[in-house]
């Protein structure tokens, strides 16, 4: 959250010759990020971030405690100005308070006055200038006075229309809402309860407050007000976030209250909120000041070692330059032999163990000042076995220089990609809050998405996508099994990229795959290992493209980082084309496989070209021990052809000699 | 062999003359006319060839040889003398190439530098347990710290140990993780993987990266975090670049800092000097890029790891690699929806 403090404001708070740009850079090392400064008709406007543990310095009180404890680690001089406010006088004629049903439970804090005879003024212009500075609206005193005091002092307040109170029976109830009934805020606009919001209701039932959140119109301020209700509450900061986050109403009172602002500094306002309201309004107290606070918590004393301290630290920093630090932040401390105690502030719920110390010493010290080492302890060996990322990147580097693009699309997939993927849709998982229509499944495919790629880049003819991701697999009563895929999608012919994926697998030293056509579809093929009985993925060819999808698990496990050596030949080969003309649906791959197992002299056959029905086979020969001649590769030619002519019904291209 | 075959043969090698013309005269007669020669092994199979076809296979491969010996001819011992006309003009004919996804290259580079240093690289469960996600790492269901990771829930019933399942709005489901895998200290992890929230725009998108640093063992200090955050600092954006901690606030972390890394184009000072003038940097805040978040792990976190707080610290550090990547000099990305929408006319450019 943020929050923006004039520089004049906080001068009010804090006594310092720092310059704004100072304020700005030694501020953000040690305290809240000052993101920037605006310049408001010449004045210098800090944007402060403040974050939500520190709901304590959303105010320009809070910010000035803090300029005051790190500005003169900088070597500049500031200092907290006392708050000196009077007490709230007694009253002259007396108005009876408001009968409060208190519920302990539901609000720890309700403190009231009522100030009569307020006079309908102007806000004055330095009030104005201030609110115009913060970018609040400015409407007239008696309202700009409870948000310039929130602003002040960061505890909110709320001015409730005295005289709507009493025509309704001057009653207050803190209660919680039941579901469906109804209340307008006071910028008119209406809400139905969903039951549990903490409201006020008065005598007759009716929901008269939002407290801590935002006032109904039944009880706010309007142009017929004369006298008028100030009162604060400390609701329940969990019920508050529930109320605000149901009907997001997300007011600054609702952010201070959601986060624990503390109760205590409703005095305070209290008595700032009353000398505003006769100073600028003329107002006059009209009564006592109601005050419940059933559970004041005390802080509690929290203790620190000088070894605990240097063990976050990693230098030894004395315990008395630490306790003066922590009193800047009006800590009480003390120090007995090796241990220091404090007790934060009321306002401090946020240091509780002794690492919170740590954290407050340490940033006004300065995180600047404490040294940068790479650290000396033992690197752990203890790696992930089932993951190689390594070899990962490799194979992404390799298909991209053959050709292949990698992207990143979405984990989540629309309705439509999901039922394209091969799974019915209750075999997806479904995010139950999506943001978008489009990104609502767990996918179980990513070829859907490297589809949608290739589609959406219709100014390329020839184009080969892949991507390495999870796919999400739905378990029982579990976490999904997440199953790291890789999947190529590509418009280029099927030889092509089974050429592309053959070769991965050389490189990655995956020897031994072959692809075996589903009985169901000869379009879908496994990838399979020769001897191993898991396929390590598909292949298909569908609609012109080409998909692969490989499970990169069975990739690492099969990979190797280097081949196996096999010794060099000690002969020369012999090698030859020859063509034959086969008949349609032929399965070559079945037919290389059947002339390489021929006889033992045949070291290799691969397809060369295909023309019309005619294929050309370039047959490497080899005889381990000797040259190998023609006369020892007559037969085996010769039986090459028979066998082609027999069992393929082929038929040879030319003639063979004799 | 057939004739067409055996011509086939003879215009390879004629091919691999042409290419080899401007060799030694040495290395092209081992090449061609050695007893392993190209030529030598040709010639003896002109015996398979057809009777009939002697003949035409006889004349080309005397026009073989005849071009060999020219070619020889003109090259005389290592000087080469080929004086064919060659357009160095010519555009070149490019073979097809993709190129690895900038998020995997900055993925690699990140892993790369963190192992230098002792991290190890893992990875954890991208849809995960509420109690790894958020209550593990000390933030309760109820807590407002959590508006601030938009979190998308799976519709899935949720277990009465570790709570709804998610999908894990930060890398930080890991640490907890890396503490049970492990067992005990020493801990140096890398962990690098998609996260998603519910939020889109120009700096935003559903489903992002994230790495997150987590080191565990005795006497793990501020210090140590600085050091590690100077030294990716120096590695990933070059030289002379700095790192600095300021005062931040995670549920998980104590104390809790905002890491920022010093601008490149104004060496951290917030001004560039053009025409004798200063002007404000306007590609940085102040001089400062804020990254992401780290801090000292809080005990809380440790003890849900089953590691003892009083016997060891440790640190943590997250950031989306999406900004982290986008801040490299001259990379000027203004829009990271691009890195996920499968453009190719912005892939190609990686």
């Amino acid at each position: 959250m943020n929050i923006l403090i004039p520089h004049s404001w906080l001068l009010e708070h804090l006594d310092t010759e720092a310059t704004p740009k100072q304020i700005q850079d030694y501020l953000s090392l040690s305290g809240p990020s000052v993101e920037r400064i605006n310049d408001h008709n010449g004045e210098p406007v800090y944007d402060i971030e403040v974050t939500t543990n520190r709901v304590d310095s959303m105010s320009i009180r809070g910010i000035a405690r803090e300029a005051a404890a790190i500005l003169p680690q900088f070597g500049v001089v500031a200092k907290l100005k006392p708050l000196n406010l009077p007490n709230v006088s007694k009253a002259n004629n007396p108005l009876p308070l408001p009968r409060i049903l208190e519920n302990d439970e539901l609000n720890n804090r309700t403190i009231c006055v009522v100030l009569s005879s307020v006079n309908r003024t102007e806000t004055p212009k330095w009030m104005a200038d201030r609110l115009e500075q913060i970018e609040m609206n400015v409407h007239d005193a008696v309202i700009d006075i409870t948000n310039y005091i929130t602003h002040e002092l960061g505890y909110p307040c709320h001015a409730f229309d005295y005289d709507k109170l009493v025509a309704t029976g001057n009653e207050i109830r803190i209660v919680e809402a039941g579901a469906g009934e109804t209340f307008e805020t006071l910028d008119g606009e209406s809400f139905t309860a969903v039951g549990g919001e903490v409201v006020f209701k008065n005598g007759e039932g009716t929901i008269i407050d939002l407290p801590s959140i935002k006032g109904t119109k039944n009880t706010s301020i309007d142009e017929s007000t004369k006298n008028v209700l100030l009162l604060m509450e400390s609701i329940d900061a969990k019920k508050v976030r529930f109320a605000s986050m149901t009907h997001s109403i997300r007011t600054t009172a609702a952010q201070l209250m959601e986060k624990n602002v503390d109760p205590n500094l409703a005095s305070d306002v209290m008595k700032m909120g009353v000398k505003l309201y006769q100073e600028l309004c003329q107002a006059e107290v009209s009564s006592e000041v109601y005050d419940h606070f059933p559970n004041k918590i005390p802080p509690t004393e929290i203790s620190l070692t000088t070894i605990k301290l240097s063990e976050y630290l990693g230098f030894k920093l004395s315990l008395e330059d630490a306790a003066k630090m922590l009193e800047k932040l009006e800590c009480n401390t003390s120090i007995a032999g090796d241990v220091l105690a404090i007790t934060p502030p009321s306002f401090r719920p946020d240091i509780a163990i002794p690492a919170d110390i740590i954290e407050e010493v340490a940033r006004i010290y300065g995180y600047h000042n404490i040294p940068s080492v790479l650290m000396p302890t033992a690197i752990p060996l203890n790696r992930p076995k089932a993951t190689n990322f390594g070899l990962e990147h490799r194979a992404k580097e390799f298909l991209s220089a053959i050709g292949w693009q990698e992207v990143y699309t979405y984990s989540m997939v629309s309705e439509t990609e999901a039922k394209t993927s091969g799974f019915n849709l209750e075999n997806h998982l479904k995010v139950s809050n999506p943001l978008t229509d489009d990104k609502v499944y767990l996918r179980r495919s990513l070829v859907p998405s490297l589809e949608s790629v290739i589609d959406g880049n219709t100014e390329r003819s020839s184009i080969s996508v892949f991507e390495l991701a999870n796919i999400y697999i739905p378990q029982e009563k579990d976490l999904p099994n997440e199953e790291l895929t890789l999947a190529m999608v590509s418009n280029r012919d099927y030889r092509t990229v089974r050429g592309d994926l053959e070769l991965l697998f050389t490189k990655l030293h995956i020897y031994n795959t072959l692809i075996s056509p589903l009985e169901s579809d000869d379009q879908v093929g496994n990838i399979m290992v020769n001897g191993t009985p898991d396929s390590i993925g598909q292949i298909a060819v569908k609609n012109g493209r080409v998909t692969i999808q490989l499970k990169m698990a069975k990739l690492v496990q099969l990979s190797s980082s280097h081949p196996t050596y096999k010794a060099l030949p000690k002969t020369a080969a012999l090698i030859e084309d020859l063509t034959f003309t086969l008949k349609e649906k032929t399965k070559v791959g079945e037919l290389i496989k059947a002339l390489t197992n021929a006889d033992s002299l045949i070291e290799e056959v691969n397809l060369k070209t295909i023309y019309n029905r005619n294929f050309t086979f370039t047959i490497i020969y080899r005889h381990p021990d000797q040259p190998i001649s023609s006369e020892m590769v007559a037969p085996i030619r010769k039986q090459l052809v028979a066998l082609v002519e027999s069992d393929w019904q082929g038929h040879l291209v030319g003639e063979l000699a004799n | 062999m057939t004739i067409t075959t055996f011509l086939e043969q003879l215009a390879d090698i004629e091919a691999k003359l042409q290419q080899q013309a401007s060799a030694t005269r040495s290395d092209l007669e081992k090449m061609f006319l050695s007893n392993n020669g190209l030529f030598t092994i040709i010639s003896k199979q002109i015996t398979e060839v057809e009777p009939t076809d002697r003949k035409t296979a006889g004349k080309a491969l005397n026009q073989l040889k005849t071009a060999i010996e020219t070619v020889l001819a003109s090259s005389t011992g290592r000087e080469v003398k080929d004086k064919r006309w060659v357009d160095l003009t010519i555009p070149g004919e490019k073979p097809e190439v993709g190129h690895v996804h900038p998020i995997s290259q900055a993925m690699a580079e990140i892993t790369g530098i963190f192992e230098h240093i002792g991290f190890t690289r893992v990875r954890y469960p991208e849809v995960d347990w509420d109690w790894y996600a958020f209550e593990s790492l000390n933030m309760s269901p109820s807590h407002p710290a959590r508006d601030e990771w938009e979190t998308f829930f799976v519709d899935l019933p949720r277990s009465d140990e570790k709570g709804q399942v998610v999908l894990t709005p930060h890398t930080s489901n890991g640490q907890v993780r890396e503490m049970e895998r492990l067992g005990e200290p020493p801990i140096r992890m890398i962990n690098i993987a998609r996260c998603y929230r519910r939020q889109q725009d120009v700096t935003h998108t559903q489903m992002f990266h994230q790495f997150e640093g987590l080191v565990v063992d005795k006497g793990i200090n501020i210090q140590h975090l600085k050091g590690t955050l100077d030294y990716f600092a120096e590695q990933f954006y070059g030289p002379g670049t700095k790192s600095r901690i300021r005062p931040f606030h995670f549920q998980f972390t104590e104390p809790s800092f905002e890491v920022d890394f010093s601008c490149h184009i104004c060496s951290g000072t917030g001004e560039i000097a053009q025409d004798g003038k200063t002007e404000k940097c306007r590609f940085c805040k102040s001089g400062w890029h804020e990254v992401g978040g780290c801090g000292m792990v809080h005990p809380n976190v440790l003890k849900a790891g089953g590691i003892d707080p009083d016997v060891y610290t440790g640190f943590a550090f997250g950031w989306g690699i999406e900004r982290t990547y986008t801040l490299k000099k001259g990379l000027e990305i203004d829009d990271i929806r691009l890195l996920y929408s499968g453009d190719f006319k912005f892939l190609e450019q990686f």
